[in-house]
């Protein structure tokens, strides 16, 4: 069915295969297609803005959509007319954010955006200077100007509580602005995006293609393999390289053990939140045996460096096998102990449910992804839907509930830190013989590639355009933030102040990941502006 | 400088995440720091030292400054991680400053501040075992690890004196922590076994 909308619109076929559809539209065509896309069942994943003037002489915009229902990603790529391209954000909420990254970064314009504004760099930022146009380099030091604060409009009834940039619950600097009556909250902002380093830059210019996955690793502290994971599989993609069918199965490991210590940090996270402190202890006490395991593997707890495009670099041999799960076996018992306690425990369920509710519909709208999807009833899983690294050939089970509250959350993962325990020991059982890396490949010149993993906190899409040789021409990450972030107001919206940082910590928010460009949203999150979201909510 | 518990303010400038878990590390049971009386506290304006993390990105630079200003002196900062010792893999991209030393230099010239004592604690990210040595290290419980020693020919107090300011020539106006420099003599080394 997409191919046929696509086709109908007179759009030219790229390429066309099992998981990719990726196809040219014309500039007045796109509105149309995208809203077409849409009602078909597609969301928005993220839209990639790409300096082509080398190759084709203009600015193109690839707009990437993932289809459940086909289990297919449709992306969608025009050319810029003079700098201009009719935007979509009007048709698909999601697309906001993305279409004021290509405003920022490249200085695409989008006609027809509900709020151009800038959004990419620091409010010193110059204008004109856009980071990832082509003669831009990425050591350039781009003078201050100044800037007067913006004044902003005050209702004596309403309170503001400025929640960040260093805040003790955040770890991360990120600010919210809540606004409150009362005890009950209003309004939210977010003003995110300090932690842009210039990443893709950096990775265009100055590394090489085997450099990057070591660089997709520090995109995030905590779901760091995956990133990696997922750039070498677009890559992989673009040059249609074939991965050992071993270097599979320790990747799936490796995700999984990541996905075991980053739920139970969560798991920590939440208790202390609600104030159940021992739990958070106990959670990190448990957790501290999968950075062991990490270190057993890999030789580092945290940066694995373990991905290369191709395979892996070590290897798990029987020893390394044995001890492994002699402490799966011994932490199984310990999470189900305390989950357990934790799950009956009646003040913090009191805490939980109920809270910050997110609805299908609007869950839909703004294309959240993994636990969040999960818990407001949104049956979605990278890993069943687009089989990738040996999850094909593995059994597990995807936790879906209904209710869309913060319990729901908790719930989803829950289930799912066990059926990663399972994942982890089937892997270890088939796991076949044979070699971890395939090195012998050539990179071909202006190939896509797209990867996909299923991060703990949602759907990691990676972007690649290859440049040939040994380098790239464009890389974007999105990480599971990035979607699931815009839905934090709609939760936020009506709740108690004191259940805010649950609430806010129920997404699993990973601000580094999300940030590795720079976007600032002031005053408002998605299309919708705070009246909108009010009254959605009655 | 501090004789009793450590109080600590995490300040993360655009890190990764990768040292804050670590931090949070040692705090939990298998480490567990708050018996040597170190805590980490939720402002500023309570704290001994700064766990300082992250490569100070462009956007986050005003607010981190902002923050440093607030804890008061004497102060001592724990420079946790590659990027906080000197700005990672990205020093020099166009959205990051590159690091707490390039921090000292903007708080120089524009606020006129002296740098702080600050221990480097390097790593991607550190293990927590390494934050606590530096942290014992902040009340000279422990000693430094890295030392370096440079062999002369002739050893008198002028080459030696010099020697030490070439290495470190900018660093020796500051307060930071050095690799401990033992000049000798090179005949010396000759009879070690």
């Amino acid at each position: 069915m997409l191919i046929e909308i696509l086709e109908k619109n007179g759009s030219k076929i790229i390429r066309h295969d099992e998981n990719i559809i990726i196809a040219l539209v014309s500039n007045k065509k796109l509105k149309k297609v995208a809203k077409e896309l849409f009602d078909a069942g597609c969301y928005y994943a993220t839209g990639v803005g790409v300096d082509e003037r080398p190759k084709n002489g203009a600015f193109a915009m690839y707009h990437i959509l993932n289809c459940e229902d086909e289990k297919r990603y449709v992306i969608i790529k025009t050319f810029a007319e003079e700098l201009k391209i009719p935007s979509i954000t009007p048709v698909i909420c999601g697309a906001n954010w993305a279409e004021r990254e290509a405003m920022d970064m490249i200085g695409i314009e989008f006609e027809g955006h509900p709020e151009p504004e800038r959004l990419i760099m620091p409010d010193d930022w110059p204008n004109g200077v856009y980071p990832l146009r082509k003669e831009f380099h990425y050591n350039q030091k781009v003078p201050a100007i100044e800037v007067k604060p913006k004044k902003r409009k005050k209702d004596p009834k309403i309170m503001e509580v400025p929640v960040g940039p260093f805040h003790p619950t955040l770890h991360e600097p990120e600010s919210f602005e809540l606004y409150i009556e009362g005890e009950k909250i209003v309004g939210a902002s977010y003003r995110g995006f300090h932690v842009h380093r210039g990443l893709e830059k950096l990775a265009e210019e100055r590394l090489t293609l085997n450099q990057v996955p070591f660089l997709a690793e520090r995109i995030c502290g905590i779901c760091g393999f995956t990133h990696n994971c997922a750039y070498c599989q677009a890559v992989e993609d673009a040059a249609k390289i074939e991965v050992p069918e071993r270097a599979e199965y320790i990747r799936t490991i490796l995700l999984e053990v990541e996905r075991l210590h980053s739920h139970l940090l969560w798991f920590g996270v939440a208790c202390h939140l609600l104030g159940f402190d021992s739990g958070f202890m106990h959670t990190w006490r448990i957790r501290e045996a999968f950075m062991d395991i990490a270190e057993l593997l890999t030789g580092n707890r945290k940066t694995y460096g373990m991905n290369l495009v191709g395979g892996v670099r070590r290897d798990i041999d029987e020893n390394k096998k044995k001890k492994l799960l002699e402490i799966l076996d011994k932490t199984k018992k310990e999470t189900k102990e305390i989950l357990d306690n934790v799950a009956e425990m009646k003040e913090l369920i009191n805490r939980m449910e109920g809270v910050g509710v997110l609805p299908k519909k609007e869950a839909r709208e703004i294309g959240v992804v993994g636990p969040v999807a999960r818990a407001s009833g949104i049956d979605t899983d990278i890993r069943r839907d687009h089989p990738y690294a040996a999850y094909g050939e593995l059994d597990f089970k995807v936790p879906v509930y209904k209710e869309g509250d913060v319990l729901a959350r908790f719930l989803v993962r829950y289930e799912e830190t066990f059926e990663s325990f399972w994942i982890v020991e089937q892997a270890l059982d088939q796991m076949p013989q044979g070699e971890i890396l395939n090195e012998d490949y050539e990179l071909p010149e202006f190939a896509y590639g797209l990867g996909y993993t299923e991060a703990p906190r949602g759907e990691d899409v990676h972007f690649v355009i290859t440049e040939g040789g040994n380098k790239l021409y464009r890389w974007r990450p999105r990480a599971p933030t990035y979607n699931n972030l815009p839905a934090v107001p709609i939760m936020l919206m009506g709740e108690k102040l004191a259940d805010a940082p649950i609430i806010i910590a129920s997404i699993d928010p990973c601000f580094s990941c999300t940030d590795h460009v720079a976007i600032i949203e002031k005053g408002r999150v998605c299309r919708c502006s705070l009246e909108e979201y009010l009254r959605l909510k009655r | 400088m501090f004789e009793k518990s450590l109080w600590v303010f995490h300040l993360n400038s655009g890190s990764c995440n990768g040292c804050d878990i670590e931090i949070l590390n040692i705090f939990a049971p298998k480490q567990d720091v708050e018996r040597f009386g170190i805590k980490l506290v939720g402002s500023p304006r309570h704290a001994d030292a700064i766990a300082f993390t992250g490569p100070v990105t462009r956007e986050c630079l005003p607010k981190v400054i902002e923050a440093f200003k607030a804890v008061p002196e004497p102060k001592i900062v724990l420079a946790i991680g590659s990027c906080a010792c000197g700005g990672g893999i990205w020093y020099d991209t166009y959205a990051v400053i590159g690091g707490v030393k390039e921090l000292y230099k903007i708080l120089k010239e524009e606020y006129n501040i002296e740098p702080p004592t600050t221990i480097f604690i390097p790593g991607c990210p550190p293990k927590p075992e390494a934050i606590i040595y530096g942290a014992a290290l902040a009340r000279g419980v422990v000693e430094q690890k890295q030392k370096r020693e440079i062999y002369v020919e002739e050893l008198d107090e002028k080459t030696e004196r010099d020697i030490v300011e070439i290495l470190f020539g900018e660093s020796t106006g500051t307060r930071h922590f050095l690799p401990q420099i033992t000049v000798k003599n090179s005949e010396e080394s000759k009879n070690e076994p």
